[in-house]
């Protein structure tokens, strides 16, 4: 087990993610509490003090967020929720789309009651067909139930939501470019200021959250923020949810609570290195994230300072485990390789420093590599680094800055001898 | 006004000020590419970047100055280490996939990505690796093509159809460095009358116009302020021509005092930084063949036998009418009332007609009148009425008809007709006296827009022996005989 849990509370089967059996589980009776005994800014407070944080991958405090909303401003507050689950390795939203999407759609509403928002929007991945069938399904269910429309539960309030399906471009999982796509633009990320709780979605206050993150406030009003703080560190209450890939034993999604100890989770509960072999080093929350060597991953524990002090971070929970054995170029050239496909081409140094990388490191595996370009692509890395209008630039160039760093010497390997130390693989045999 | 620090001097700026609007109004300068003081703030070239100092460790952060409000008190350097850092590694990017074929660029001289490089760069590329190759001439609409290669996606050009010109004709195709930018429809970017804007707009040499495609460098080049006689706007505009020290003696003449292209002056009150179509296509107006053969009954005469003839004529006409250029200038108007004004009976035509298929009016710049100096010309005397006949009483023996557009079959028959003009007409060999006058390439002098702002224009060319000014003219013509000579 990896610590208790918040939101796989309940066993999946074949009806779980209908509106009976969450009504059965005591789904909307949280809505319902909500709408007849507590005021707007209430639940924002409730939220504020549970300190949960964003599980989108910056983990800004959800409650800073919604705090920046002005309540009777006279202007329509759009709510978003983000279920672009583009970052690769990432696929823990998708859970709570595809097996809970009630709680999702029910804490929507809390939000959107505790914020004054009419219309709520979810932006959801196009690659994503079974969850997006289950949202859109759970959203007939709501709509027929009353949950949603004119004066929910004979209150005054009212609240209409509409799903929005991406087409395809990580970028647009990013909030500002994510907001450019509902508009109906092409999915360029915005500059700040304005942030987006002042002038978002068609130029009004916008409050973005991930899907887990907004899954969490069900249960942060239901059971109170200091329940919710009782689960996780002081500093990152409550629990994630991981999906882990790669190398390892049994991959999947499981929900971890911040705190846990992260080799216990990769060993224990995931059941190690996939055959029995190696552990070479793991990327912690999404490829943006620094990797973490199997030496460094030891004395840490599953939450945000502990991870951020090994120099990477939880990001968006998803988990990649590298066995012993895999080629760190040929990954790097993977990640890259994404990365040039998928930046946007708005801002100089993203839109030509990926491409740029990319040459270079499909150069080194050529086995053309020349030994200037290491620096090269660490050079590159640097100039990215707080100079885009989004964190894609940024995120490239950790990922290439950790990995170099840790693996230099099979990057000069590989330059020198033309050939990987390590014949190549990405794939490790099962015995 | 807010109170604030570039580069240790304390500046003013005005609230809602950015960081870039607010050093530009007080002499600092920041490059850009992508900003535009008429349109929206992308942020996307990144060139601005500032250093805002901090009192923390490690120095000041940087931000682009475009998209940087200006705060009470904050210390802003446009120049420092971190900032020419910066701005180093910003162009090697921007010049990663451009081809830099400066050489063959007819934007080199006056682009700014050239000029930002030898300012804050001036390093060759660190880059080993081929180029992202992309179309090179790629047929925007028939009055521009596009080099995608030389683009650097600042974006101006789709901003520019769509907050300035309304016509949301371009837009990005595709992401990343394989970012093309496409018109939307097929048709649409030609329909678009403000199109050549994107080629001055354009920092590189990405957008072209296919008008001045390889004919000329810049730098041989010499821009005279001139306004825009194709409507009652009265742009202002640079007319582009040899520069006097780089005359081509290989070459045809006509290449020394031609219209190499027409770009707009800038002028608030009047246009701003824009013009339309028709303003880059004044060598069309301006460049008909000329009139140079002062003529009598289509027989050539020397140009003081004409004037001879003209002041013979005037002086003898009972009923004489004339009508007046709308094209005039308000010195040759002035000099015409002055003149002239008192023994005719004076009337203003209108010289151009809109032409079929022309946009008449917009929101922008174009407006229904095609004639430049209608204001000036309508101060001073009467609009021809629309019944043109009434203009000529039964007895008119005489017509002075002074610049285009009007058909002498609309004149009585019995009138002796005196007709000043610029280019090569039909007309001309019908009058009894023709006199060929200089075209506005050839002198200077002020046009009056329906707004009431004078805009003036300065002669690019000389004038031709054989061509007669207006504004001398008409005292010539007016004068008894054996007064001053023109």
């Amino acid at each position: 087990m990896t610590g208790r849990k918040l939101l796989m509370t309940f066993p999946v089967t074949a009806t779980s993610h209908l509106l009976a059996d969450y009504r059965a589980r005591g789904g909307y009776a949280t809505l319902e509490k909500v709408l007849r005994q507590m005021r707007p800014e209430e639940v924002t407070k409730e939220v504020t003090t549970s300190g949960i944080l964003g599980h989108g991958g910056a983990g800004f405090p959800a409650g800073r967020k919604w705090g920046v909303i002005k309540l009777n401003d006279g202007q329509p507050h759009y709510l978003c929720a983000n279920a672009d689950e583009g970052e690769p390795g990432t696929f823990k939203d998708r859970w709570i789309l595809e097996n809970a999407p009630h709680l999702l759609l029910e804490s929507m509403l809390i939000t959107a009651y505790a914020l004054q928002v009419r219309n709520a929007f979810v932006y959801i991945r196009g690659e994503f067909d079974l969850p997006y069938r289950r949202l859109a399904a759970a959203v007939e269910e709501a709509y027929a139930a009353g949950w949603f429309g004119e004066r929910i539960l004979g209150t005054i309030f009212s609240c209409d939501i509409v799903i929005y399906r991406g087409a395809g471009s990580y970028v647009c999982g990013e909030a500002s470019a994510l907001i450019t796509s509902i508009e109906g633009k092409k999915g360029y990320p915005r500059n700040r200021p304005p942030r987006l709780t002042v002038r978002g979605l068609y130029q009004q206050p916008t409050v973005i959250n991930n899907v887990e993150t907004l899954a969490n406030v069900t249960g942060i009003v239901a059971h109170g923020a200091e329940a919710f703080r009782k689960v996780g560190t002081a500093k990152s209450p409550g629990t994630q949810l991981v999906s882990i890939s790669g190398h390892v034993q049994r991959p999947g999604v499981y929900e971890v609570e911040y705190g846990y100890p992260l080799a216990k989770f990769i060993y224990e509960d995931c059941g190690g290195v996939l055959g029995g072999g190696k552990l070479k080093c793991i990327v912690p929350g999404g490829i943006s994230t620094k990797v973490l060597t199997a030496a460094e991953i030891e004395p840490l524990t599953y939450d945000h300072a502990s991870l951020a002090g090994a120099g990477s971070g939880v990001g968006s929970g998803g988990m990649v485990v590298i066995a012993e054995g895999t080629c760190m170029v040929r990954l790097l050239q993977i990640l890259l390789r994404f990365y040039h496909h998928e930046s946007c081409g708005q801002c100089t140094p993203c839109r030509e420093g990926m491409g740029w990388m990319h040459r270079i490191i499909d150069r080194i595996v050529a086995g053309e590599g020349r030994p200037e370009d290491i620096e090269q692509l660490i050079r590159i890395s640097k100039a990215n680094d707080g100079t885009t209008i989004c964190g894609m630039g940024d995120a490239a160039g950790y990922a290439t800055v950790g990995i170099i760093a840790k693996y230099r010497d099979e990057f000069e390997y590989f330059i020198e001898h033309k050939r990987s130390r390590l014949d190549g693989r990405l794939e490790v045999a099962i015995p | 006004m807010i109170a604030f620090f570039i580069n240790g001097q304390p500046v003013q700026a005005e609230d809602n000020q950015t960081v870039m609007q607010a050093a530009k109004a007080n002499g600092f300068f920041i490059p850009y590419f992508c900003w535009h003081p008429q349109l929206s703030v992308p942020g996307n070239c990144r060139i601005c970047m500032v250093e805002v100092e901090t009192e923390a460790e490690g120095g000041g952060w940087l931000d682009i100055a475009c998209n940087m409000p200006v705060t009470k008190g904050m210390r802003v350097l446009t120049d420092s280490d971190k900032v020419r850092a910066r701005r180093k590694e910003t162009l090697q990017f921007i010049t990663l996939n451009h081809p830099v074929d400066c050489g063959i660029c007819d934007k080199a001289g006056e682009c700014t990505l050239q000029d930002y490089h030898y300012e804050y760069n001036g390093a060759p590329s660190i880059s080993r690796d081929a180029k992202v190759h992309a179309t090179k001439h790629f047929p925007l609409s028939e009055r521009i093509v596009l080099d995608n290669e030389r683009c650097i996606l600042c974006s101006r050009c789709v901003r520019f159809t769509r907050e300035i010109s309304k016509s949301h004709a371009l837009g990005v195709q595709s992401r990343g460095d394989h970012s093309l930018i496409r018109p939307v429809e097929d048709g649409a970017f030609e329909a678009d009358p403000y199109s050549d804007n994107v080629v001055d707009i354009c920092p590189v040499g990405a957008l072209l116009s296919r008008q001045f495609l390889h004919k000329a460098r810049v730098w041989y080049l010499k821009p005279t302020p001139s306004v825009c006689p194709g409507c009652e706007r009265g742009c202002n505009v640079n007319i582009w021509h040899r520069k006097s020290e780089w005359k081509l003696k290989a070459l045809d003449a006509k290449q020394n005092a031609r219209i190499d292209r027409v770009t707009p002056l800038e002028n608030p009150a009047v246009n701003g930084p824009w013009i339309c179509n028709k303003g880059r296509d004044l060598a069309r107006i301006l460049e008909r063949a000329r009139a140079e053969q002062a003529m009598q009954k289509g027989r050539p005469v020397e140009l003081q036998a004409a004037i001879d003839s003209a002041r013979a004529l005037i002086g003898t006409a009972r009923q004489p009418v004339a009508l007046v250029s709308s094209w005039g200038s308000n010195e040759e108007l002035a000099a015409f009332h002055a003149a002239l004004g008192q023994r005719f009976a004076c009337y203003v035509k209108p010289d151009w007609l809109p032409v079929p298929g022309e946009r008449l009016e917009d929101d922008l710049l174009i407006r229904p009148d095609k004639n430049p100096n209608r204001a000036a010309a309508g101060a001073l005397f009467p609009a021809l009425p629309a019944d043109v006949q009434s203009a000529f009483p039964p007895d008119t023996d005489l017509v002075l008809v002074w610049g285009e557009g009007f058909s002498f079959a609309q004149l009585p028959p019995t009138a002796r007709i005196i007709y000043l003009n610029s280019y090569l007409q039909p007309e001309n060999g019908h009058a009894d006296v023709f006199l060929p006058i200089s075209a506005q390439t050839e002198r200077a002098g002020h046009y009056t827009n329906f707004q009431g702002v004078v805009s003036g224009f300065e002669a690019c060319f000389a004038k031709k022996p054989g061509v007669a000014d207006a504004q001398a003219l008409f005292a010539a013509i007016a004068a008894p005989a054996g007064g001053s000579k023109p």
